[in-house]
């Protein structure tokens, strides 16, 4: 292999490695990383901020009343190297984000992936979910589907 | 190694963070050649010996000027470490504690804290949860962006975090008129041709890292920093510490910590923001656990919300969006 293709693809390969291992302000013991679901919803907020970005959304319940969701992402340094910026995600805008829930039921999770309106996928994950391209392509075939939930996606297998 | 190998591992390294987790000392790691611990020369009894030993050694230093004075501008980001190596064999999740590393009562608290983040998945006390700063050693850990500014009489090593801000008094001796010690510490040195020689004292009792032992008021090191220039344009700046710490080691332990230009992130337009715990940590720890306060909930802290002068114009510290969260005062 030419010499000049080693070095960039390790430096790639360290930086895939900083993007999981390196990031974490805290423990994620917080978060069911067993379980990975959607939602989709309205962006309240993008809060690009380190330790941790927030991503903050209101969610429709099935009853008509709306619900803000927290999601925690990964750190600004980490999130500007996968082309996610302080604009990415704008208040008003429709999402829909992959995410691993709090162990004690309140509305927030640990961020995988978001899809924007677009179509677009991009991937502020921290530690406490999967945002990487595998889990996106693995949540395409699975919303196609219409799950919300690995759990149900995996049981029907 | 061929491409296809590499490919392969790149891709099993993204899609398998439950394995990337399990190599804590990483931070970067995997950027050039692999990182080798220096120790030093002989063993010394303290750090103010070490730090004497290697002064006389560049026969009292070299004397920068402004011009002179080695260059380490611009921005850094982690490049690996092998921090790990020092307390857990093997290296990782999966590893024990190093028996015989750390006195009887550092090594019985940190197996404790070792059996907490490993069975648990977190350790029951991790300072940053209490917004307490991130100080000395953890500065060598913090993954976020660096920027090392060196001038003849001082040199500003510095952290996005905090702002922590280490200040190394070029060719002068410690000082501490306080009269106690703090989260950085006194940090004198002097240079070596390229290589900067540091000695750090009067610091705070504090945790190393979340995976790390404790440390005591007695901590101290011994540093010498140094940019080198790997095949194939790889650069590192890499500091060899030597840790002296009466209390916690049994004698002196040896790491290196390394930094890689962060010239992806300058490209994406990072520029270092300071930030602080008070306003953006809404971390707690809550019935045996690391748990976050939400919008709303009682303690949440809004770190884009309006100042405590909210009915004045203008004191949202979010005037791009001016977005709302519940809880805030109107």
């Amino acid at each position: 292999m030419k010499t000049a293709l080693r070095v960039p693809l390790v430096a790639l390969i360290a930086s895939c490695l900083m993007s999981a291992v390196a990031v974490a302000h805290h423990s994620f013991a917080m978060f069911d990383r067993s379980v990975e679901k959607v939602a989709t919803g309205t962006v309240v907020r993008w809060q690009f901020n380190s330790p941790h970005s927030w991503l903050y959304i209101n969610v429709k319940n099935p009853d008509g009343t709306e619900t803000l969701w927290s999601f925690e992402g990964s750190a600004p340094p980490q999130l500007l190297q996968r082309g996610v910026t302080g604009s990415s995600f704008e208040p008003g805008s429709t999402v829909t984000v992959s995410y691993c829930p709090m162990k004690d039921g309140r509305p927030a999770g640990g961020l995988g992936w978001v899809r924007l309106a677009n179509g677009k996928f991009l991937n502020p994950a921290d530690g406490g979910c999967d945002g990487s391209d595998k889990a996106i392509e693995k949540w395409k075939g699975w919303m196609a589907a219409g799950y919300t939930s690995s759990t149900d996606a995996l049981k029907a297998k | 190694m061929n491409l296809r190998w590499i490919a392969v591992a790149g891709f099993v390294m993204v899609s398998s963070p439950s394995v990337l987790f399990a190599q804590p000392g990483a931070f970067g790691g995997g950027y050039g050649p692999a990182l080798k611990v220096v120790p030093p020369p002989q063993a010394f009894a303290t750090s103010e010996d070490h730090y004497k030993y290697l002064l006389a050694q560049a026969k009292g230093g070299t004397k920068h000027t402004i011009t002179s004075v080695p260059r380490w501008d611009g921005l850094w980001v982690t490049a690996g470490n092998t921090h790990m190596d020092i307390f857990i064999d093997p290296p990782g999740f999966k590893g024990k504690v190093r028996p015989g590393v750390l006195t009887p009562p550092y090594e019985k608290a940190y197996t404790e804290r070792w059996r907490q983040q490993t069975e648990l998945g977190e350790v029951q006390y991790d300072r940053l949860t209490h917004c307490e700063p991130v100080g000395y050693p953890r500065f060598l850990l913090e993954p976020y962006s660096h920027e090392f500014i060196n001038l003849p009489q001082e040199s500003y090593l510095i952290n996005d975090f905090g702002p922590s801000i280490r200040r190394v008094y070029i060719n002068q001796e410690h000082k501490n008129v306080y009269g106690t010690h703090s989260w950085f510490g006194d940090t004198i040195g002097f240079w070596d041709g390229q290589k900067l020689i540091t000695n750090t004292k009067y610091l705070l009792p504090a945790d190393f890292t979340r995976w790390s032992p404790m440390t005591s008021n007695q901590f101290e090191s011994v540093e010498t920093w140094e940019l080198k220039k790997y095949p194939d344009g790889v650069e590192r700046l890499e500091v060899q510490v030597t840790f002296y710490d009466r209390y916690a080691f049994v004698k002196p332990v040896n790491a290196v910590y390394a930094w890689r230009r962060g010239t992806d992130l300058e490209k994406a337009g990072h520029r270092v923001q300071h930030w602080e715990c008070e306003t953006s940590n809404n971390d707690v720890f809550d019935k045996g656990t690391t748990t976050s306060k939400l919008p709303g909930e009682q303690g949440f802290k809004d770190a884009r919300g309006s100042t405590l002068f909210p009915d004045l114009p203008g004191q949202s510290r979010d005037p791009i969006y001016n977005t709302t969260l519940p809880g805030e005062k109107k």
